[in-house]
């Protein structure tokens, strides 16, 4: 993807992780920003921003504007994730811009896309959370609505960006033609719990909140250990780790009891094995409920806090210290796969605001200083 | 369009989905007792059967199926021909040839090998810091529901999937991608490990109030929960007081400030729930997006089974199923953006016949595999 030109008009977070995913593969982004509208270091977040170029223009600005869409008539990929009407009315949208450029591949990352009744609605993370079922999928039945404290959809809807961006790269390489891709967040998170759509629909139920316990395993469970809000998991799947976990924790008898020998006889009594395994497991600290029970073939695992993932030398390695000069780095995560051939970009430190202004419009537009000094005095770069 | 050979399990299973969405030939080679997939509840039907687990009609759909036992000599046989016609080949480890044999039969093939997915889900969700984050404060912290989880990391299976496919497309070469799926479950806690490494700030679970964004939480009404996001904008918290006509809220100026509003989340969040009690979802989620305030109804996804933007935008379509007559499908996000319809999750060995057939064995060597169960 080197050399792959891309024109970020994204901000916070779905459009912002389909670019810099891009820019992991090796694409060029150059993230258009405004002075004006700076949000200050809070939301300077290395993972927003790593592995981009930024340059600063004023888009209401008539001359920042004319530059926005020179960058625009050479970019290979367009993305944006403003409301549905904004970049129409700074005449950036894919009808103003592909007359020029043909090959020009256009993605919104909305929250619900630009049609349909629902396409002026607001979105934020939550708000999809909870609309694609996530929140009452997760839990168990009577729980209230439950989430995951991060930016799931944001997540799920930027990688659904790469990957449509990807398929219209492929579709340009044999047609010529670029596209106007109008991607949903909604509609990816949804895809995500597709299964459980089709068997509502199907059946005319909603799906049963299993809280931590399978299908199939018997006992699972999330087990309390010594210390505030530590807890220990563990998952059953054959006969052989059933022995293991009641000869672990003690209880050679349960091994013996033959209510207790087959899955189904586990699951009947779960509740009354959760009792036994959280009576062994509050005594002990996770660590030592973890490694007592791995030894004993059972599969169990700590829960880890996000400081534990990435202190540990067994887990964390997705993330990479951030170039800079703090005296404890910054950690961002980088891709979870590798490649055999193309090489992945290397990380690089948060890009500052406009920092690459002169140099973004030397290499995609030819621009001398001399004329970037006029637009600076146009007030182009504000 | 590319021929792809799907050797997945559930944490991958989603990226072959996703190829097929885009109308690649895409070939689910499972045991001839049929993959495990097939046997994850629920089910269409309400009784347990290989063709109508839930799980198998949404991720294999548009797919072919091919039977076949891969761990004995004559299915890898027949896999190795097999092999030879495939442009991509996804595998959850390990798998039936070696890389190098792969290679040796066809060069140029992406070979995308999907590591890391043994442990148990919740085993490998506890491990990845995810379920420190995920439930309620002061309670068990718990999992994803639904299998959520393995949709994600499908996900990032596909983007490593497109991006090889894409460099094959463009220099003829193929070449080797492996996805760590554990991994992959950590790449999602990237926000508060940012937060913990850069401003020493703790993540944690907070249920339905206050996750990611502090003012936001998931409110009772009449006929069911809703939910707010308040962002850090004044002219929302004006709007929002208009609304409520909430006395306490409103006579205190100090909460125009954002900073005042973050101290007292509780206490707004409090009174937003006892007030919108009295009033319907619907009505709640309709007057707060007029407003421009991020709200949406909390739902089920049997909530979804008629929504009018998931119809509108034809991502749920009707369809006519063999066994179950008329009823939804969602097509899948890609699918939809493509407008591109998807067939059916296929039965058990459905492609066996023709695939065997374009692989040169002839009708009695297709009876000799199926008598020996290979096929």
């Amino acid at each position: 993807m080197a050399g792959l030109k891309v024109l970020d008009f994204t901000h916070v977070f779905a459009g912002p992780f389909c670019t810099r995913t891009l820019a992991d593969l090796g694409a060029d982004i150059v993230h258009v920003e405004s002075k004006s509208r700076d949000p200050g270091d809070v939301h300077r977040a290395s993972y927003v921003h790593r592995n981009k170029r930024s340059i600063s223009l004023d888009l209401k600005n008539d001359a920042g504007n004319a530059v926005a869409k020179q960058l625009a008539i050479k970019a290979d990929v367009i993305v944006e994730n403003f409301s549905s009407s904004v970049m129409r009315r700074l005449k950036l949208d894919y009808g103003a811009i592909s007359p020029e450029n043909p090959g020009l591949i256009f993605i919104s990352l909305s929250g619900y896309g630009h049609t349909g009744p629902r396409s002026a609605w607001t979105s934020m993370n939550m708000n999809l959370q909870a609309y694609t079922g996530l929140m009452l999928t997760t839990g168990a039945e009577g729980d209230p609505p439950t989430s995951v404290s991060n930016s799931w959809n944001d997540y799920i809807g930027g990688l659904h960006g790469v990957i449509a961006v990807l398929q219209a790269l492929s579709d340009r390489a044999a047609t010529g033609r670029g596209r106007n891709i109008d991607l949903s967040q909604f509609e990816c998170s949804v895809a995500t719990i597709g299964a459980l759509l089709m068997s509502s629909a199907a059946t005319g139920r909603p799906p049963q909140r299993m809280g931590n316990r399978s299908t199939n395993a018997a006992p699972q469970g999330v087990y309390p250990c010594t210390g505030k809000d530590e807890w220990c998991a563990v998952s059953v799947q054959t006969d052989e780790q059933w022995h293991g976990l009641a000869n672990a924790i003690g209880k050679p008898a349960l091994a013996g009891d033959p209510r207790l020998a087959s899955a189904v006889g586990r699951m009947r009594h779960h509740d009354e094995l959760d009792a036994a395994i959280a009576a062994w497991t509050s005594e002990r600290t996770k660590e030592d409920a973890e490694r007592l029970l791995q030894a004993a073939g059972v599969p169990a695992e700590r829960m880890r806090r996000v400081q534990e993932v990435v202190n540990q030398p067994d887990s964390g390695k997705v993330y990479l210290p951030l170039p800079g000069d703090r005296p404890q780095p910054v950690l961002a995560s980088s891709v979870p796969f590798r490649f055999s051939r193309s090489p992945l970009a290397p990380m690089t430190r948060a890009c500052r605001l406009g920092e690459h202004t002169a140099e973004v419009l030397h290499d995609w537009l030819g621009f001398d200083d001399d004329k970037i000094g006029a637009l600076d005095a146009q007030k182009a770069f504000v | 369009m590319a021929r792809v050979l799907d050797l997945t399990r559930q944490a991958a299973v989603y990226a072959t989905r996703l190829l097929a969405e885009q109308g690649h030939d895409v070939i689910r080679i499972e045991s001839p007792e049929g993959d495990d997939l097939r046997r994850l509840g629920p089910f269409l039907g309400d009784v347990p059967d290989i063709e109508d687990g839930a799980y198998h009609q949404f991720f294999n759909a548009g797919k072919r199926s091919l039977a076949l036992d891969v761990t004995c000599t004559a299915g890898r046989e027949a896999f190795e021909r097999l092999a030879a016609t495939a442009d991509v080949i996804v595998a959850s480890a390990p798998l039936p040839l070696d890389e190098a044999q792969l290679r040796a039969i066809r060069p140029d093939v992406v070979l995308v090998v999907v590591d890391g997915d043994q442990r148990p889900e919740l085993c490998a969700y506890a491990r990845a810091g995810l379920l420190s984050i995920t439930g309620h404060p002061g309670k068990m912290p718990v999992l994803m529901g639904g299998h959520i989880i393995y949709a994600a990391t499908g996900s990032w299976v596909m983007v490593a999937t497109a991006a090889a496919m894409l460099v094959q497309q463009m220099t003829g070469e193929g070449q080797t991608v492996t996805v760590d799926i554990q991994e992959c479950f950590e790449t999602f806690l990237d926000h508060a490990v940012e937060n913990f490494t850069a401003r020493g700030r703790h993540t944690e679970r907070r249920g339905h109030r206050g996750a990611v964004t502090p003012i936001s939480g998931a409110f009772p009404s009449v006929d069911g929960f809703w939910m707010l996001s308040l962002s850090d904008s004044v002219e929302r918290w004006r709007s929002m007081l208009e609304w409520m006509q909430d006395p306490v809220l409103a006579n205190d100026e100090s909460l125009l400030k954002y900073d005042e509003r973050l101290k007292h989340a509780d206490l707004i969040l409090d009174r937003i729930g006892a007030w919108a009690k009295a009033y319907p979802k619907q009505e709640l989620v309709a007057e707060a997006q007029r407003r421009r305030i991020p709200s949406a109804p909390v739902s089920t996804s049997l909530d979804l089974a008629d929504d009018a933007q998931l119809t509108d935008r034809g991502f749920l379509v009707e369809i006519d199923h063999p066994e179950h007559g008329r009823m939804l499908f969602p097509r899948g996000a890609l699918a939809t953006l493509w407008d591109r319809n998807v067939t059916l999750a296929p039965r058990l060995g459905e492609s066996n016949q023709e695939l065997l057939g374009e692989l040169g064995y002839t009708a009695e060597e297709h009876v000799l595999l199926f008598e020996r169960s290979v096929s």
